[in-house]
């Protein structure tokens, strides 16, 4: 009862404490932000990279491959899989606002590829967001005339009428956006266009968008025998309808979806008949003509719910081996699950956290030394008190406690306090960032380096538990040597001293 | 108080040695001390700076142990106790009143008082009656309107008084009195020396040292301390 009633006196009416506590809080928080963000940033790329890979995927060499129908057909009728979508990507260079930039061209299925990734969630234009974006751009005390009103009211009429969504889905041109020459559409990651920035708010102004403008995206075609053609570069004219944003800003920056089977064309991917025989007169092509299946660069694999990664694996594998067996002219084709395939990038990450985590216990050690001293300052201010209290029968084991229970206090608070801030600023991080640019113009994450275009963060309660419970531990152990000191010390000594 | 109360021995050292070593020398402080105290008694130790008065109080409350010779109190050597039948010793059977007050400064008058009960761990005394008891001695010694007050608020004086009443607090047999004049005024020492007159009219054992012939006069007996050896 003594022991409770010092520790508290001790607490409120010493500054020495405080630093203690402080040291404790800065630590936890210090190691919480930390942990939350690396953790935040893992959790991100892994979902990331799961999202835009699917699950597993099959892939060949750049010269893509054929029978992808056969396979995606083999592997839906097994209770394992959940959807298959084939995609074709290469490189080439879009030419917008005649600024000619470098692109990942990705041909897709819009409606298969959105069952194995979040593609229709990651288009950024809807209807209803376009139109509150223009709103705001576009204020009403600014349409000062009775003609400025009607050529606004016009001009959104037209909008509300198009369906961006169905236009990302389908690469469909909406009417207003309908050019000669042009028949069909495209979406550009949101970062690909330079105008394209953010407000205040972080989110894009409609002002600057090319939507509806038109593009042309060149790329190379190559043989299946994996040389370039010798044919020119294939070139197409698309009008951009949507804009996706998968919060990846390397896919972001760099990605250009158009129609699969338009890339393929372009490619010379596509399906062709070829002829052996031909009409020395006319020049027609005589007999039957041999088929030239399409081919694929990957078929994206995405697993039941629930169905482990390594059984969708293992599904995938034996069903290609059947189809292999039949068809022995396949080039040879790959299977890598999503982990597989960024393993690198997240074995980095992963050992990036773990680095961290490791130097900012290292760190931590010197709170629990500085809490050491602290507590052998304060016992050594104490000496005479320590010396009246065992006078009044105070045991050695109750004087430790004294400390003990001192350092446990420091640790409590200093690491709920550490546990409040790190949370307050984990939860507030982008906020806080965006404030620092207001005011200073300074910006710590910067997209380009990271990959996300946000700070990625997440409070782990796991690892919000323990990181308070070593915190509390550091300041008891650091509490240690002064209390057994403390609990040693000789009486009469204590009271003779000055 | 009654004579058989007077005629009974409640402490006793029997050739109580104390050496020191310092600097590599050893410090006789105590050369074979054999003294009683009777229940109810006022004994005065007196004797000089250094003469080893301290260290035999110190020795009489177990605070210290003695390198030869025996502490007995009620037929028991308190050096055979275990550390804590000693603790309970100082807790329970005797009172210490120091020169110094040694008062927790960051205590409250009050709390200086109740902290020696708390220290017993005597669950069955509750805290109220604790404190209610507190509030009674501190009344009795006059401090009954300084009770919040913080030591650093407090005259010397009223320092010692919060200092015996918490030596009292636990009811002890003995009062270990270590100068309790020694760092007041005449005035204010006199009004302390006046409580312990009346705590031993009232049958409290009392066993002061001080350096003070007129203090040592108002003890029942005095015994004179001379470089460790009792006078005789």
């Amino acid at each position: 009862m003594y022991i409770s009633l010092l520790i508290s006196k001790y607490l409120r009416r010493k500054l020495a404490p405080m630093f203690a506590a402080m040291a404790v809080t800065l630590c936890t928080a210090m190691v919480i932000i930390v942990i939350s963000v690396m953790g935040g940033f893992l959790d991100m790329m892994r979902a990331a990279a799961q999202t835009l890979t699917g699950q597993v995927t099959i892939y060949s060499d750049v010269t893509g491959f054929a029978g992808h129908q056969e396979i995606a057909k083999r592997l839906l009728i097994q209770p394992e899989i959940e959807s298959a979508a084939p995609l074709v990507r290469s490189y080439g260079l879009i030419k917008l606002h005649e600024s000619t930039q470098t692109v990942e061209v990705v041909g897709i299925e819009p409606e298969s590829f959105n069952t194995v990734t979040n593609y229709q969630s990651s288009l950024y234009w809807d209807n209803q967001h376009f139109l509150n974006m223009l709103d705001k751009q576009i204020p009403q005390e600014e349409l000062t005339s009775p003609e400025l009103k009607k050529r606004y009211a016009d001009y959104k009429a037209a909008y509300e009428k198009m369906d961006l969504d169905d236009a990302g889905m389908n690469f469909t041109i909406p009417d207003i956006w309908v050019r000669e020459g042009i028949e069909q559409g495209c979406v550009l990651g949101i970062a690909v266009n330079p105008w394209n920035l953010r407000n205040s708010e972080g989110k894009y102004d409609v002002a600057n968008t090319a939507l509806g403008l038109p593009m042309t995206i060149t790329v190379l075609p190559m043989t299946q025998g994996g040389s370039i053609q010798t044919l020119s570069p294939a070139t197409a004219r698309f009008t951009l309808v949507n804009e996706f944003k998968s919060g990846l800003y390397d896919i972001d920056s760099n990605r250009i979806y158009v129609p699969m089977a338009k890339l393929q064309a372009m490619l010379d991917m596509h399906q062709q008949k070829i002829w052996d025989k031909f009409d020395p007169q006319t020049g027609q092509p005589v007999g039957d003509a041999t088929i030239k299946p399409d081919r694929v660069s990957e078929l994206m694999i995405k697993g039941k719910d629930g169905v482990p990664l390594a059984d969708v694996k293992a599904t995938v594998t034996r069903v290609l081996q059947s189809y292999l067996a039949e068809h022995p002219n396949t080039p040879s084709l790959w299977i890598q699950t999503w982990q597989e395939r960024h393993a690198t990038l997240l074995g980095a990450v992963e050992r990036e956290k773990g680095m961290l985590t490791i130097l900012f216990a290292i760190i931590s050690l010197v709170a629990v030394a500085m809490i050491g001293v602290i507590f052998y300052m304060i016992v050594q201010q104490k000496t005479k008190d320590i010396g009246t209290l065992r006078a009044l029968g105070a045991s050695r084991k109750g004087i430790a406690s004294i400390f003990l229970g001192y350092g446990l206090s420091v640790g409590i608070i200093g690491s709920m306090v550490g546990l409040a801030l790190a949370a307050s600023i984990v939860l507030n991080l982008n906020e806080i960032q965006d404030l620092l640019f207001v005011w200073f113009g300074f910006k710590m994450w910067n997209p380009q380096i990271y990959y996300f275009d946000r700070i990625p963060s997440q409070l782990d309660h796991m690892e919000v538990t323990v990181i308070v419970i070593c915190a509390i531990l550091s300041s008891v152990v650091g509490a240690i040597v002064p209390a057994i000191l403390a609990a040693i010390q000789d009486p009469v000594e204590s009271l003779r001293y000055e | 108080m009654t004579a058989t109360a007077k005629q009974t021995t409640i402490l006793q050292t029997q050739n109580l040695h104390k050496t020191y070593r310092t600097g590599g020398e050893d410090l006789h402080i105590l050369q074979g001390v054999d003294m009683n105290v009777k229940s109810g008694e006022w004994l005065a130790i007196l004797g000089a700076s250094g003469s080893g008065k301290s260290t035999l109080l110190h020795l009489l409350g177990g605070l210290d142990r003695p390198s030869q010779g025996n502490v007995t109190y009620t037929q028991q050597n308190i050096y055979q106790l275990s550390r804590s039948a000693i603790n309970q010793y100082r807790n329970h059977e005797v009172g210490f009143v120091f020169q110094f007050y040694h008062l927790l400064p960051e205590l409250s008058a009050l709390e200086n008082v109740t902290i020696a009960g708390m220290i017993s761990g005597n669950k069955q005394a509750s805290s109220a009656k604790r404190k209610e008891r507190a509030q009674m001695l501190l009344d009795q010694l006059g401090m009954s309107h300084r009770l919040r007050h913080r030591p650093n608020k407090l005259s010397g004086g009223e320092r010692q008084r919060v200092a015996i009443a918490r030596a009292l607090l636990n009811e002890p047999k003995v009062l270990l009195a270590d100068e309790p004049t020694g760092n007041l005024d005449a005035d204010t020492g006199q009004q302390i020396l006046d409580l312990f007159i009346n705590l031993h009219k009232q049958g409290q054992t009392i066993v002061m040292v001080t350096h003070d012939q007129h203090v040592a006069d108002l003890a029942d007996r005095q015994l004179v301390l001379e470089r460790g050896k009792l006078k005789s």
